[in-house]
């Protein structure tokens, strides 16, 4: 006999989310990094006393996905709860027990209500520096890549740890808008604690404990009856992608069993000296998040709705970094972990997942305004989405992550440089029944009278976004600088009139394009996804004419 | 003077004729024209007109509201139109802003540009941010272009380039170009609809006013003829998005400002209605057939906003719909209407909206042939609203029906239908109570110590039990709660505001630069009231300021104090931004400050509160004003208990009433909760005290 009725378990349900939704909404709008405000690179988490996540806000991206309960656990395991004061709060940034970059700053209090522990808040975001080599791929150890925290109370008893806060501050670029990042999380967490607490009031409720007992319940039962629809097998899957100045080849086993399932990257090529590999936390986010698609998209995520899914990767790995491998970048390799999970499970749910993504290319540019200001700004710019069943992939969407683009006339004044095109790549989606969406090309000119310096962490140059079902490949990503092509991940010198050409990979297409109907190409035409030559050497000659 | 409001919903077109020196008012309700919704108000100021025995002649002034353009969009039944764009960035609308905004949902759909690609057409020009030129205009572009665009059909023309808020002076010439090529055209500039950056937004917004510009041309020249026909020959004004009054010229000029404006004529009169029962801190709930909206009122005035949601093409959600700039009061929409239907869902719980009925073919209750349950179904079953009193006994509502379609969709729970019902009653106010509360602390408002006012159909049977659950002590349910937006349009002040980008950092701070630029904003909107007929001492100047920490991507909106000048403004504003933001989010940060944009608004004088519909004079003590009793779901007193019903307009002023108690008006029944006192105020309004 479950201990709440389906209608106050939907209320109190919401209710935790909503609380989670406030406390991100109030990040968002104090942020002062770009990553947090357009990119939504946050997360806001209510766990209850046994440290089991049951509400998490639903502005976030993957990255997200089950990596906060493991950075509450090693906080647990050196602060364990009962020994924590009410006025403690507990920070930690370190990338193997947290989102895979020391940029993520954990920030965790626990909830007391009448002198016992009720549970724990947590809020996480993308500070605007910590120091190193900036957002790059260009550490060649984990210690190039700025100030990595222990966990660490940051306050104790009510009292900040001024030292340990002028610690931070000595450490990065732009200390007043970190601290002021920090401080939004402190109160962020305070808000969270409060609400929940006159939450636990209204509904008299003396401990979250059956409650997420039963929320619990019912998503980790959700996905179970998702996971018994689908037939017990094993697929694999593997792609190429280019890693810095190597290439790695990265495996994926997907293993079904019953209500379990299991996702194995073993086979996975080992870490490279750039940042661009993978901390394992990272890795299980992106395919708990894949899975999430998959299973039980529509529910809210907690961690009922991760403990049937087991994902292991081989320590060292490319996914499953360890220090002195560098990080910073990590989302370059990460992103592909989606793809290669959809890749797998196509033949169980192939009205489930998309054809490969072109992803998002993500970057930073240093450098100086035109009047002689320092200047640092991160430039996020979208390939195609993937094809699916019975529906095209949509132009310039992101896969994997969800990062938003800063509108150009955002842009221009924060940056000091010029957008002098942004414009539909046609002929770059892969052809298919149900075609990948096409890429874009960004043509940035640098127009400060300074040398800019671009720090690019693309992917897909040299491996296009696959098509599935017989849907032919996206065009490759290619980054020009004064019409050179340059390597993908690395840094590059734009000099004062100089300009940065970026294109946008293409999403895979779905299906053979031989089924793709006349009309659809006709339109594909007028929609600029294609030209009346691409239309021909997509579709063939019976796309001769068209347009 | 006579005057006349008038709300053209969806469904009903209302009337409020207000005789101010009478101090009486009478109201009148029609079925909407939708193919031609001239029609319906003309014939309603006919009727009306011969029911209170007036001549149209006699009516002063005729203040009207309209969907017509919201529905338009959301119909897709606009204007051919062509667009100019700076060259490079033609595919702006397809790209969009590169963001899913349902992160697990990998089939989502996103609203189609107003403007087909093939009739955007790119002109070489450019600016910079700070409005200098890097290239500039190509005029003969401009006159080939639009030759082009013509003969392709295009009835009207969106002149839409980057940094134009910056500097008008391309798109001016631009259209100075074009009406030389094309006089016939309607055109409309990004600079001139609304100024501000943000390019996707901007030209969103402009080419929605280019859309709407010929039919809500024809509109209003259909309306002003029909009118006049009649022997109108008072002053005819438009409600705008932002709850000021516009001349119709100023409509066809920014028909875009009329989306929402019925809805924002409620909440004006939510506002006047607080102002009146003393609580100017308020939330106006609304609840209708599709959906509920809610707006916050501090101080007697509703929050604005300038962001905007319109259309709304995949599973009612935000961000797929189109994306707007416009001033307009800030409410909270979510999909829980008296329509809203009911499932249960993969994970076996239960669920309202936001799929709904609509009025076609309604609910299940209606005998229109719905099958679903609705929210409205669940309201009969709880046996809160009168199966034979519904809109004044004119419907029969099909209880049974209700009660078996409910009890068919919810046999998964296990509970008994009445449970079932009761639930989701309760889940439709859980729904809109956590909309409110994020709405609410998003904006800094602290409902607790706050009033709510209900209206709409179903708002007074909600609205207690939605202030139980957010602490709001009071509701007040004014008079005529069912016309309240056709009030609400006698109480608009004619207004007009200008928004425009002007980014300077406090610390560098440009004076002679501010005040220039906020002199030419003030003469701007002035320059709307003074054609409208005011004289210069009728009207005030409202200066507001977006700021923001340096650095941040969010503003906090910030009221110019009236006596500050330019050159005091480094030393003043710090203060004013500080309580603003501590007001909003609790904390303050030791970071330089940031102006992002400067906000006019010229205000016209504001009409006295119309007379009320209070009881006449057959109104009297409590006792005699009960109609009956009927079983009733109040869990506060129990479950199913015996309620005594009452007559609304047999209520004198002074009366009071305990819960559980119903009482009931023509379009809509007032749900007093156990524990709950309602007291008939002097205007009217039933006003409970809720429980804690």
């Amino acid at each position: 006999m479950p201990a709440f009725n389906a209608v106050d378990l939907s209320i109190l349900w919401e209710r935790l989310v909503s609380i989670t939704d406030e406390g991100a909404t109030a990040l968002i709008r104090t942020s002062f990094s770009t990553l947090v405000r357009e990119g939504f690179d946050l997360s806001v988490l209510i766990f209850d006393r046994d440290a089991r996540m049951i509400a998490q806000s639903t502005k976030c991206i993957p990255v997200f996905i089950g990596t906060a309960p493991i950075t509450l656990k090693h906080m647990l395991a050196k602060f364990p709860g009962e020994t924590l004061d009410p006025g403690d709060v507990v920070v930690s940034n370190d990338p193997t027990i947290g989102t895979g970059h020391m940029y993520d700053l954990a920030v965790m209090r626990p909830i007391y209500r009448d002198g016992a522990l009720a549970g724990y808040a947590m809020s996480i975001t993308h500070l605007p520096d910590i120091g190193g080599m900036g957002f790059s791929v260009s550490a060649t150890e984990i210690y190039h890549e700025g100030l990595r925290l222990p966990i660490t109370k940051l306050v104790k008893a009510g009292r900040l740890d001024d030292d340990l806060m002028e610690l931070i501050k000595l450490n990065v670029r732009v200390a007043d808008q970190v601290a002021g990042d920090i401080h939004a999380n402190l109160s962020c967490t305070s808000v969270v604690v409060r609400q929940v607490l006159d939450f636990m009031d209204e509904y008299g409720l003396a401990s979250l404990t059956p409650l997420a007992d039963e929320i619990l319940a019912q998503s980790e039962n959700a996905v179970r009856q998702a996971l018994l629809a689908m037939p017990d097998a094993e697929y694999v899957s593997e792609a190429e992608v280019e890693a810095y100045d190597e290439v790695r080849t990265l495996k994926c086993r997907v293993t079904k069993r019953g209500d379990r399932l299991t996702v194995d990257f073993d086979g996975t090529g080992p870490c490279v000296g750039a940042g661009i590999n993978v901390p394992f936390p990272y890795t299980r986010a992106m395919a708990l998040y894949a899975l999430k698609c998959i299973t039980t998209p529509a529910i809210p995520n907690n961690d009922g709705a991760t403990a049937l899914i087991d994902v292991v990767a081989p320590v060292g790995s490319i996914l499953a970094a360890v220090p002195p491998s560098p990080s910073a970048g990590r989302h370059t390799i990460g992103h592909f972990v989606v793809p290669l999970i959809f890749d797998a499970m196509a033949r169980i749910v192939p009205d489930r997942v998309t054809a490969a993504s072109g992803l998002i290319d993500i970057m930073t540019f240093q450098g100086r305004h035109p009047d002689g200001r320092q200047m640092s700004a991160n430039y996020f710019v979208c390939g195609g989405f993937g094809g699916l069943k019975d529906m095209d992939g949509r132009q310039t969407t992101p896969g994997s992550s969800n990062m938003g683009t800063t509108p150009i006339e955002v842009f221009e004044p924060l940056s000091g440089l010029v957008v002098e095109e942004k414009a539909l790549l046609a002929d770059s989606g892969g052809a298919g029944e149900w075609r990948g969406g096409a890429g874009q090309r960004v043509v940035i000119r640098n127009d400060t009278g300074h040398d800019l310096v671009l720090f690019s962490m693309a992917n897909r140059t040299m491996f296009a976004a696959n098509g599935m079902f017989g849907g032919a490949a996206g065009t490759k990503r290619v980054h020009l600088v004064d019409g050179e092509p340059v390597v993908g991940q690395g840094r590059h010198v734009i000099a004062p009139g100089g300009r940065a050409e970026l294109r946008q990979a293409g999403g895979g297409g779905y299906g053979p394009p031989d089924a793709r109907p006349l009309p659809a190409i006709a339109q594909d035409i007028e929609d600029g996804f294609l030209t009346p030559e691409g239309a021909v050497a997509a579709y063939g000659e019976r796309a001769r004419g068209l347009g | 003077m006579l005057r006349l409001g008038v709300d053209i919903g969806g469904t009903f077109t209302d009337f409020a004729l207000v005789d101010g020196a009478a101090g009486r008012s009478a109201i009148h309700k029609r079925l909407t024209t939708p193919g031609e919704p001239a029609r319906a108000v003309i014939e309603g100021v006919a009727a009306i007109a011969a029911q209170e025995g007036i001549s149209p002649a006699d009516i002063g002034e005729i203040v009207h509201g309209t969907t017509l353009v919201t529905n338009a969009l959301i119909e897709r039944r606009g204007a051919t139109v062509g667009m100019l764009v700076t060259a490079g960035f033609r595919d702006t609308f397809d790209i969009g802003q590169e963001q899913r905004y349902d992160l697990y949902d990998l089939r989502l759909k996103f609203a189609d540009p107003l403007v087909p690609r093939r009739r955007r057409v790119e002109i070489a020009e450019r600016l910079r941010h700070d409005g200098s030129v890097i290239r500039p205009l190509d005029e003969d572009e401009v006159a080939r272009a639009v030759t082009g665009l013509v003969a392709d059909g295009i009835e009207a023309l969106a002149i839409c380039y980057l940094h134009a808020y910056a500097d008008p002076a391309h798109e001016a010439r631009s259209a100075e170009i074009a009406r030389e090529v094309a006089p016939q055209l309607y055109i409309s500039t990004s600079s001139g609809v609304f100024p501000f950056a943000r390019e996707f937004e901007r030209w969103t917004t402009t080419t929605a006013n280019a859309y709407a510009q010929p039919m809500v041309d024809a509109y209003l020249a259909q309306l002003e003829a029909g009118l006049q026909g009649l022997g109108f020959a008072g002053r005819l004004a438009i409600i705008a998005s932002g709850g000021g009054l516009m001349t119709l010229a100023t409509a066809r000029q920014f028909p875009v400002r009329l989306l929402e404006s019925g809805p924002a004529a409620g909440v004006l009169m939510a506002a006047r209605v607080g102002e009146v029962e003393g609580t100017p801190d308020l939330i106006g709930f609304d609840l209708g057939g599709t959906t509920a909206k809610g707006a916050l009122v501090r101080g007697g005035r509703p929050f604005k906003t300038y962001a905007f949601e319109a259309a709304h093409s995949y599973k009612h959600k935000t961000g797929s719909g189109l994306k707007l700039q416009i001033p307009v009061i800030d409410m909270a929409e979510i999909g829980s209407g008296g329509g809203s239907i009911v499932t249960v869902d993969e994970l076996g719980l239960l669920r309202v909206g936001p799929r709904s009925a609509s009025a076609v073919p309604g609910p299940v209750c209606y005998g229109r042939g719905g099958t679903e349950p609705t929210l409205t179904d669940a309201n009969l079953t709880l046996g809160y609203l009168d199966p034979g009193f519904f809109l004044g006994g004119k419907m029969a509502l099909d209880a049974p029906a209700a009660a078996a379609a409910i009890a068919a969709r919810t046999a998964p729970l296990k509970l008994d239908t009445v449970r079932a019902a009761w639930g989701i009653h309760d889940i439709a106010n859980e729904d809109i109570c956590r909309a409110f509360r994020m709405h609410a602390t998003e904006r800094g408002f602290d409902y607790r110590r706050s009033a709510m006012v209900a209206s709409g159909g179903g708002g007074p049977i909600h609205a207690a039990r939605i202030a139980r659950k957010l602490k709001v002590p009071r509701v007040i349910y004014p008079a005529g709660a069912g016309v309240m937006s056709a009030f609400g349009m006698l109480v608009g002040a004619t207004s007009f505001e200008i928004v425009r980008s002007f980014r300077a950092s406090l610390a560098a701070f440009d004076a002679p630069a501010f005040a220039a630029t906020l002199a030419e904003m003030e003469a701007e909107a002035t320059e709307y009231l003074l054609k409208a007929g005011l004289s210069p001492a009728d009207i005030t100047i409202e200066r507001r300021l977006d700021m923001r920490y340096a650095g941040q991507g969010y503003d906090i909106e910030v009221t110019l104090p009236a006596d500050v000048t330019p050159d005091e403004m480094p030393g003043r504003l710090p203060d004013v931004f500080a309580a603003a933001y501590r007001a909003t989010f609790d904390t303050l940060l030791d970071q330089p400050l940031a102006i992002v944009a400067l906000k006019v608004e010229a205000v016209g004088p504001r009409p006295g509160m119309p007379a009320g519909l209070a009881g006449g004079d057959e109104a009297g003590a409590a006792t005699a004003a009960l109609k009956g009793r009927r079983r009733a779901f109040f869990p506060a007193a129990g479950g199913m208990v015996d309620c005594p019903v009452y007559d609304r307009y047999l209520i004198a002023a002074g009366e009071t009433i305990a819960g559980p108690a119903l009482i009931e008006e023509r379009e809509s029944t007032i749900l007093i909760d156990a524990g709950d006192t309602a007291t008939v105020q002097p205007s009217g309004a039933v006003v409970a005290a809720i429980a804690a």
